[in-house]
């Protein structure tokens, strides 16, 4: 009985109903969310006693950083999925995420590189924690290269599956690099133990950001997953029916 | 404004973060739904040449 609704769920015609239907309820929240955000981390957060206004950057890059691990774990976790129990539309999750994941790695690279210039004299150093980022964005190109480097689906996805599962040992890696190395980068000061080290005015605005930016890929994946399902789809009845309500 | 615009000193690193980080967002948007696009399209053409149940 609790398998009906899984295999009611992981089929196609209903993934692409479904996220159709979910894409707006994410979207929006998620504009409004990263809208507040921005008004509250550029204009209503005061300056830093520190870093003045220049830890602003943090609005943008913290969120970034965020996605670019959380993406990675999605598609880890659904290319798992879908090697396990052969669920094409788990690989099809997994494929959604890369080119996303692989866009705000990128951002949060740069938006890195462009906060530690005034406050580490440096745009780039090869620290544990910006080293293992930049691994994490070879990581995202390796896969889709090699998604792309096949004609057949099936064999793409469980290839790249491959790669994705086991690349996820980075993610923790990131993650406590700045605890377990010495590194320029902060250590966190949000997703940590106990309470987090800033006052509400700036804390709430990253957390919009960060709940915005979540749902934004929400949105973004259901998008990049309705066009990966269609295009796996060979059963000209549904997508009849798909196409033509 | 002026000092709005010019973020204590700080406005050549703190403006390109947002504009890069905001153009990112507007590609994912544009690439996610161009995406969905050409996936209808590519179906809809399997649809006429194929035209048969599976």
């Amino acid at each position: 009985m609790a398998w009906t609704w899984f295999h009611r769920l992981a089929s196609p015609p209903h993934i692409y109903r479904i996220a159709g239907r979910l894409t707006p309820w994410l979207g929006w929240p998620a504009a409004v969310l990263i809208g507040g955000g921005l008004i509250g981390g550029l204009v209503l957060a005061p300056p830093d006693y520190q870093q003045g206004d220049g830890f602003r950057i943090i609005y943008v890059h913290a969120p970034s950083a965020w996605m670019s691990l959380m993406v990675y774990t999605t598609m880890a976790v659904a290319a798992a999925i879908g090697l396990i129990w052969r669920m094409k539309v788990a690989h099809a999750v997994a494929a959604s995420c890369a080119p996303i994941g692989a866009s705000f790695t990128f951002a949060a690279l740069v938006t890195g590189s462009l906060w530690g210039a005034p406050m580490w004299g440096t745009y780039w150093q090869w620290d544990p924690r910006l080293t293992s980022e930049l691994i994490l964005l070879f990581l995202y190109l390796g896969y889709m290269g090699l998604r792309s480097a096949f004609d057949d689906v099936q064999r793409a996805d469980r290839v790249s599956a491959v790669l994705a599962v086991v690349g996820v040992v980075n993610v923790p890696i990131i993650h406590y690099s700045v605890v377990w190395w010495n590194s320029l980068h902060q250590a966190p000061s949000v997703m940590r133990l106990g309470a987090p080290t800033m006052p509400p005015s700036m804390l709430v605005p990253l957390l919009m950001m960060l709940l915005g930016f979540t749902l934004f890929f929400g949105a973004l994946l259901l998008v990049r997953l309705r066009g990966e399902v269609l295009s796996r789809e060979r059963s000209a009845s549904w997508i009849r029916e798909a196409l033509h309500p | 404004m002026k000092a709005f615009l010019d973020m204590g000193g700080y406005a050549a690193y703190v403006w390109p973060s947002y504009a890069l980080t905001l153009t990112v967002m507007v590609l994912n948007i544009v690439g996610a739904r161009r995406l969905l696009k050409r996936s209808r399209k590519d179906a809809l053409r399997r649809l006429m040449i194929g035209g048969t149940e599976s």
